[in-house]
């Protein structure tokens, strides 16, 4: 159920994103709201059930943006992928440190997604910019916190239990994570 | 004494000339009243006098009042300010409201009317449609429209408004279809120089302009020249605009010219769109349509 609710709300995104956030064609500071949802199913959710979200949304993503079949879900999977590794290799695993990691990571594999398709595929054009792209790692990060709240509410209320706390930021006591193991 | 009743003669006859002073007075008024009543209604010299007279007393007096009128006004108009500031603010409301709406409406009609006119000059069969989502990647520039295979449209087809060329639809499902926008860097479309008949490829730059390649340094080719499409693939209708130059750079190395084209269309405010109508042919984008 909860799996299916995420899937939905990764389709609303999409679709927010495509629509409300692009109030013109060169409009140039859409925020890319289903990374962020990468990054929350990356940080949060089990492998299997990070790919059965993943899968659809990036689809959609395919289907709304771009000429190049396959390279949303290449960058989903990328950045899942890295996001990943980095939460497990992270010693803090709260999201207000995990959010520079998600602009980070953006901006990573928006970089090499860019160099890749340079390579095989130059009549495609694209072009890499640092101010833009940088902007938009801003952005992603910007929206990172408040769908990160949203997200933890709807899991928690798909789960039955929710406290609806401040910000996470410098706690008292040990921040550092006491265990090894994936959420 | 003798004093005493002089003083006495005296009051005696005063008293005795009083009531004649009295009727006297009474009858003259009576007299006076009845002139007026049965007279002939003139307004006399005397009168006249006295109005002269009296005039500028009435006016000083009136104008003292003013001051006091207009404030005792102004105290009235006070006690119902409150409401009726109110009620203005909420008028206020529905005016700008009203012409928020008047503008947009305004403007949806100009677009429509400039759409309606391309329908109906060019003769070609096509389908209105109105964009219903747009490409967020700033690598892509591409649009989702709300008509599909079922309306007719189906992929290749041109894309245009009154304006000029849009781009051209890139896929298309049953009721919606992807239009590759003529400013993506995947696009590269056949134009003509308008006077000079030249011809070149007319490439995206993802941005607010096109770069219009393949044209060679010994051409003359001017700011302010019009492009339009050359209709040689057979993809969009010869003749369609397509934008203005606004920039011209020779280089020394090279045998191009570098040419900046900005377009007929304004990009940012894209909404409803036009589609030709026109057999389906084999849609490549850039290299693999053959070009260079």
């Amino acid at each position: 159920m909860a799996t299916l609710v995420f899937i939905l709300v990764g389709l609303l995104l999409a679709a927010v994103q495509t629509t409300v956030f692009m109030p013109g064609p060169l409009w140039p500071v859409a925020p890319d709201l289903y990374y962020v949802l990468v990054a929350y199913v990356a940080c949060q959710f089990s492998l299997c059930r990070g790919i059965i979200i993943l899968l659809p949304v990036s689809c959609v993503m395919d289907v709304y943006s771009g000429t190049l079949v396959g390279l949303y879900p290449a960058i989903c999977c990328c950045g899942w992928l890295l996001l990943k590794f980095m939460t497990i290799k992270m010693p803090v695993r709260k999201p207000l440190y995990q959010l520079p990691l998600v602009a980070v990571s953006y901006l990573l594999i928006s970089w090499l997604s860019s160099l890749l398709l340079d390579i095989l595929q130059p009549e495609a054009g694209i072009l890499w910019s640092w101010p833009p792209m940088l902007f938009r790692a801003g952005l992603v990060c910007l929206f990172s916190y408040p769908l990160f709240r949203c997200f933890d509410f709807l899991d928690s209320r798909l789960r039955g239990k929710f406290s609806f706390a401040g910000p996470k930021g410098a706690g008292t006591g040990n921040q550092f994570r006491q265990d090894n193991k994936l959420q | 004494m003798q004093r005493n009743n002089r003083n006495k003669k005296q009051k005696d006859g005063s008293e005795g000339f009083r009531p004649v002073l009295l009727g006297g007075a009474v009858l003259t008024l009576l007299l006076i009243f009845l002139v007026f009543i049965f007279g002939s209604q003139e307004f006399g010299p005397v009168y006249k006098l006295v109005l002269d007279a009296t005039g500028p007393l009435q006016k000083g007096a009136s104008q003292f009042a003013v001051p006091f009128r207009s404030m005792r006004e102004k105290y009235l108009d006070l006690l119902t300010v409150r409401e009726e500031k109110e009620r203005l603010l909420q008028e206020l409301q529905k005016c700008r409201t009203a012409a928020y709406a008047n503008r947009g409406a305004v403007a949806l009609n100009a677009r429509l009317r400039k759409l309606l006119e391309f329908k109906e000059s060019s003769g070609l069969p096509t389908v209105t449609a109105r964009i219903v989502g747009k490409d967020p990647s700033p690598w892509f520039r591409s649009v989702i429209i709300d008509r599909g295979l079922s309306d007719g449209v189906d992929k290749g087809m041109p894309v245009v408004t009154g304006e000029g060329i849009v781009g051209q639809v890139y896929a298309a499902s049953a009721n919606y279809a992807k239009v590759l926008l003529t400013i993506s860097p995947s696009s590269a479309i056949d134009v003509l120089l308008q006077d000079s008949r030249v011809r070149g490829i007319l490439k995206g730059t993802g941005g607010s302009t096109y770069r219009l390649e393949y044209v060679l340094k010994t051409i003359e080719v001017a700011k302010g020249d019009h492009v339009v499409t050359a209709g040689y693939g057979g993809m969009f209708p010869p003749g369609l605009p397509v934008g203005i130059v606004s920039e011209v750079t020779r280089n020394r190395r090279g045998m191009f010219l570098e040419i900046e084209v900005v377009p007929a269309v304004d990009f940012s405010t894209l909404e409803n769109l036009l589609v030709i109508e026109q057999k389906k042919k084999e849609f490549r984008p850039q290299s693999e349509a053959g070009y260079p």
